[in-house]
């Protein structure tokens, strides 16, 4: 079973529209065994406490399995808790009743010392945990050793005291100066109720014990109850459903084991707890898988009344593997039923109520797999679903204050098999409903037929569908599903008259549904349903459509999902293209140019010479031929600076330069000049 | 008062939470159920989570102490709503406060269910995805349904169509088909944070399976989604199941068979699955970090203020994953760098050398203006990286052009013979006699 809450939630769901799907309750099962194998597993060969060591023996020891071996380790641990003065009661009952699983060798004389403390802790104590784990502790030395007196002498005091602390709703309070109630503590209440009428030298008065089955009955009042039948107790604090109930379960049984009346309890309430507890199906924690198992274990042995379960290994029926209708009755933990015969009491189709489809019977036993069963189905049982009525009898009628059956157990049953489809063919129409072409199809294998139609035609498919039986057959799913090649889909519901399903697409009137795309559409038929077992989806070719042109109002075809794994790729890559530099000649060209480029200087230098020039005119004198030197230097220094700005210097660094040497220039150019000029005039006027 | 002082100063850092990359080991985890019941038969999905180092605390969602922060500190770094029918939190959890809450970085696990309440509709809707509207609808596949005994309805559906994505479904295959049962949703396809997960076959559809369809099903084939994942652009990331069931330990224990298949699997993916992806959701995997964003000149070391055109350029990240318990290096070949302005001027793919340093060296276009080196990483199930840096690109220098272009070598000479003609003419000119 899924979770509680969930089984709760569909029942619930599914009540709306249909009542009464019964859950099935399977007993607990080999699934349980490996889970608990595998829950159970003592860290480097012990388990962390002693609680949780005899969690998981007494767990292994109701489902059978062999114990691991930590009989070493606890067994010491053991010993040393019963041996320790100071261990709390606690403790001791915990080491006790590891004891009672691995019956290590204890001294008689550790027993008395623990008997006469506990004792002494029973008589003095306040708290209801106190007590309840003393008198469980001086009943478990009881159990494991004859020789030590446990029995209380003023049982009737202790009764009362813890009586004190019971509520007027059935519940208890843990101590009596803690107001709040506690049907946990109730639990826990009765079980030490229980281990005091056991330990009780003489009898207990008979008017308390009366009044304690009262109280226990009235906890059944406040019982919570599930929509499929379990019913659990529920605590607002502290302790889950599971261990309130589990609690519950334990005082309950052993408060029956010990009184020697009948506590009378409704026997579908020890159905219903039976149900809750198997309904949590395997709990993923040692505590509550513990919690489960044992509840399950007190109530399979219990004197109020032993749950009987029934189950059905299948409800999925198969017709074609003509499979048989099997029911067990078992024990909450799987162990076989005292005999009994299941009687089919009624068997209808979900849909109508009232009609039987199966006469009354009783169901053959097979003694070897201890199976009822029902020989082959009745030959009017067509596929779908079904709700089989069936009722537990026991056959001896000593047994029916023993066992609770339940009454009359509803289960759903799917019958499935295999679906016939006939004349299936697919067809274009014209308006006037003449055929144009019409192909036959093979639903079972493939199919590619290839239609072409205009938006004045009509598109037909029709098809028969009938069980095994002949009738026809309705599935849930009949879909007709056309894809265009851009992806958009258009589904239609393919209906059925009588017999045949048929379907006729009037593009006419589709036009605008279909986004006035004309082109290739992708027909595929999905026929499916619970009972069918050989539902398909197929593709049965492609139709051309050859739609009117959009006008401008048109809705648009819908986005499509963008493919995600195409969304996240790494793009493409960019590179910068550069600019192209611009073309320049080749070097050697430049080069042989600037060669040429010389050949007007040598010209020149070769024309002054033939000329035969001459500098005779520089001056003689010292100081204008200072200053001729000096211009010319100067003229040269300017040139050289031209040369430089090419070279290396800047601008700047140029004109200033240039700057200083102008300057200079002028100054000796002037004197250098004037000079010729008044030598040239001296000339021309001598 | 001191007392309590200290006390508020050295707890309040441990209280903020979401996934950031410098705590990230803050995991709590709040779960709130419908009934304590499911905290015992949804165990091994817990027990998973715990056994990563998860600190879960269980609280029914109807609750009226539960609150997802205290004083405007949060208290959890995620969320598991394992409450499909609640209709209202208890204490101060609404819709807004989650909301708030994955706004802010953290996860989320939503699990819903047929007759999801409308609060959960509700907060699915606002993470992209919509559940079937119709509350009895569950998903229905006649063809590829979990075979079983007691099962008929074929709504127990086993799916095996998963998201090709090592990263948020772990890097060993999935052999076994995922169970599930319960409510089939869509993510609107203009979302691109919403990624399903699991999705359904082509025969599926959502429909209640007991009452006569008349109409097409909204939801049909493999647009339903399963399963889902969104990613925010905080990088907060949430699930979205439409089945609590799936979590369970029955489905987690069940053996399955597909219909139409001959392979009968001992034991469903739905762990391997679910632990997977609560990994991915957890941050446990593709959660990425970039750190030491480098760029040089080439043969330099240092990070230039600006770069001329036509600079050779070295760009270098590291980038780590996450990985439970420590970053580990990100080995990938499509790191992309761009250099961008306005739009990709260069985007080239990085190298790496396994250990999660990427790198590459490209020349800086010849356009000036202002930068950036842009590492956009937007993959499948990874948490977006995105770096960018800027940097100005400036022209040549006027003295950075070239000074001797021997095409110019003929002027230069033509400049130079005339020079040197003119000064000897200039000699000759005043001497000559």
């Amino acid at each position: 079973m899924a979770t509680r809450n969930l089984g709760a939630l569909l029942v619930l769901v599914l009540a709306i529209t249909i009542r009464e799907v019964a859950s099935v309750f399977q007993p607990i099962s080999d699934s349980h065994r490996s889970a608990a194998s595998e829950l159970f597993t003592p860290a480097e060969g012990s388990f962390g406490s002693l609680e949780e060591a005899y969690e998981a023996l007494r767990s292994f020891e109701i489902l059978g399995i062999d114990k691991p071996d930590i009989r070493g380790a606890s067994g010491e641990s053991v010993l040393d808790k019963l041996g320790s003065s100071s261990s709390a009661p606690k403790d001791l009952f915990y080491a006790l009743k590891v004891n009672s699983i691995l019956k290590c060798e204890v001294n008689k004389e550790v027993f008395e010392g623990i008997a006469s403390r506990l004792k002494a802790v029973v008589n003095g104590a306040s708290s209801l945990l106190d007590i309840y784990y003393s008198i469980g502790s001086l009943v478990l030395i009881k159990n494991q050793s004859s020789e030590v007196d446990v029995l209380l002498a003023d049982a009737d005091g202790i009764f009362r005291s813890i009586k004190s602390l019971s509520q007027s709703d059935g519940r208890w309070r843990y101590s009596s100066d803690n107001p709040e109630s506690s049907t946990y503590a109730a639990g826990l209440a009765v079980e030490a109720l229980a281990g005091v009428v056991s330990l009780a030298s003489s009898e207990i008065d008979q008017a308390m014990i009366g009044k304690l089955k009262r109280d226990v009955s009235k906890l059944f009042d406040i019982i919570e109850k599930y929509d499929d039948g379990a019913v659990y107790f529920d605590e607002k604090v502290d302790q889950s459903p599971l261990s309130t109930t589990a609690s519950v379960v334990r005082g309950l049984t052993a408060f029956a084991a010990v009184t020697s009346e009948t506590l009378k309890l409704p026997g579908d309430k020890i159905l219903g707890l039976a149900k809750f507890f198997l309904g949590i199906g395997v709990p993923g924690n040692t505590k509550d898988f513990f919690n489960q198992i044992d509840s399950l274990a007190c109530l399979e042995s219990n004197k109020v009344s032993v749950p009987l379960i029934l189950s059905l290994p299948a409800t999925v029926l198969s017709l074609t593997k003509k499979d048989q209708l099997k029911v067990k009755v078992s024990t909450v933990l799987g162990s076989s039923a005292p005999p009994v015969t299941v009687k089919l009491v009624r068997a209808f189709s979900s849909g109508s109520k009232d009609a039987s489809i199966i006469p009354s019977q009783e169901l053959k036993f097979d003694k070897e797999s201890r199976y009822h069963f029902l020989d082959v189905l009745p030959k009017n049982v067509d596929v779908g679903s079904y709700m089989f009525v069936f009722e537990v009898v026991l056959h001896d009628s000593e047994h029916e204050t023993i066992y609770a059956t339940g009454g009359l157990t509803q289960v759903g049953v799917f019958v499935t098999g295999v679906v016939n489809i006939d004349n299936a063919e697919i067809a274009v129409l014209e308006s006037d409903k003449s055929v144009e072409t019409q192909k036959k199809l093979d639903l079972a294998g493939e199919n590619a037929v290839s239609l072409s139609a205009n938006h004045l035609q009509k598109l037909r498919l029709s098809f028969q569908l009938t069980t095994p039986l002949g009738h026809t057959f309705k599935p849930h799913q009949v879909f007709l599903k056309l894809t265009h090649e851009t992806k958009v889909e258009h589904i239609f519901v393919v209906g059925n008259s009588g017999k045949k399903f048929e379907i006729i697409l009037d593009f006419l009137g589709l036009v605008d549904k279909f986004y006035y795309l004309s082109g290739s559409y992708d027909l595929q038929l999905t026929v499916g349903d619970a009972v069918m077992e050989n539902s398909f989806l197929r593709a049965i070719g492609r139709v051309d459509l050859d739609l009117p042109e959009a006008p401008e109002k048109a809705t648009r075809p819908p986005p499509l999902a963008v493919n995600p794994y195409l969304k996240y790729g790494p793009k493409a890559e960019i590179s910068h293209i550069f600019r192209v530099p611009e073309k320049l000649p080749p070097n050697h060209l430049s080069l042989a140019f600037l060669g040429l480029l010389l050949l007007p200087l040598i010209g020149f230098l070769v024309g002054l010479l033939r000329l035969g020039v001459n500098l005779k005119n520089f001056p003689t004198s010292a100081v204008p031929a200072t200053f001729g030197f000096l211009f010319h230097v100067g003229l040269a220094a300017v040139l050289l600076l031209y040369v430089l700005f090419w070279l290396k210097l800047d601008l700047f660094t140029t004109l200033k330069w240039l700057g200083i040497l102008g300057v200079f220039l002028l100054f000796v150019g002037h004197r250098i000049l004037s000079h010729l000029a008044s030598t040239s005039s001296k000339l021309k006027s001598a | 008062m001191l007392k309590l002082l200290a006390f508020l100063t050295l707890s309040l850092p441990f209280l903020t939470h979401s996934f950031s990359p410098d705590h990230p080991t803050d995991r709590r985890v709040l779960v709130l159920l419908d009934d304590l019941a499911i905290k015992s038969s949804h165990s091994l999905f817990f027990k998973t989570l715990q056994s990563r180092g998860f600190e879960l605390d269980f609280k029914l969602a109807d609750d009226p102490k539960i609150g997802l922060q205290r004083y405007g500190q949060y208290t959890y770094d995620a969320l598991i709503l394992f409450s499909p029918t609640v209709d209202r939190f208890g204490g101060s959890i609404d819709l807004a406060a989650i909301l708030d809450f994955v706004d802010t970085g953290h996860d989320l696990i939503i699990a819903a269910d047929t007759n999801a309440s409308d609060l959960i509709r509700q907060i699915s809707v606002e993470c992209g995805v919509d559940f079937d509207e119709d509350p009895s609808a569950m998903v229905i596949d006649h063809m590829s349904y979990a075979v079983s005994d007691t099962e008929g309805d074929h709504t127990l559906i086993a799916s095996d169509d998963f998201i090709k994505s090592d990263v948020i479904l772990g890097s060993k295959k999935i052999e076994a088909p995922v169970l599930f049962k319960g409510i089939g949703h869509t993510i609107n396809s203009e979302n691109s944070l919403v990624l399903k997960v699991l999705s359904a076959s082509p025969s599926a559809y959502s429909a209640n399976p007991k009452s006569k369809l008349s109409s097409p099903p909204l939801l049909i084939g493999s647009a339903i989604s399963l399963v889902s994942v969104v990613q925010a652009r905080n990088n907060a990331r949430v699930l979205i199941s439409g089945s609590l069931s799936m979590f369970s330990d029955r489905f987690f224990r069940s053996e399955v068979q597909k219909a139409g298949s001959a392979d009968k699997h001992e034991k469903s993916a739905n762990e391997q699955f679910l632990t997977e992806l609560s990994k991915w959701v957890f941050h446990e995997r593709g959660h990425l970090k970039a750190v030491n964003v480098r760029h040089h000149k080439i043969d330099e070391a240092d990070e230039p203020a600006i770069y001329r055109i036509n600079d050779d350029v070295e760009y270098s990240v590291e980038i780590y994953e996450w990985h439970g318990k420590s970053w580990e290096p990100y080995v990938a070949d499509d790191v992309q760098v761009q250099f961008y302005m306005m739009s990709p001027y260069v985007l080239k793919t990085l190298s790496t050398d396994k250990k999660g340093h990427y790198f590459t060296a490209f020349k800086v276009p010849d356009v000036y203006g202002v930068f950036q080196f842009k590492v956009e990483y937007d993959r499948l199930g990874y948490t977006s990286v995105s770096l960018s840096k800027q940097i100005p690109v400036r022209p040549f220098r006027h003295n950075e052009y070239d000074r001797f272009i021997p095409a110019a070598y003929p002027y230069y000479g033509a400049a130079f013979t005339m020079m040197t003609g003119f000064f000897i003419f200039t000699v000759v000119h005043l001497y000559n006699k």
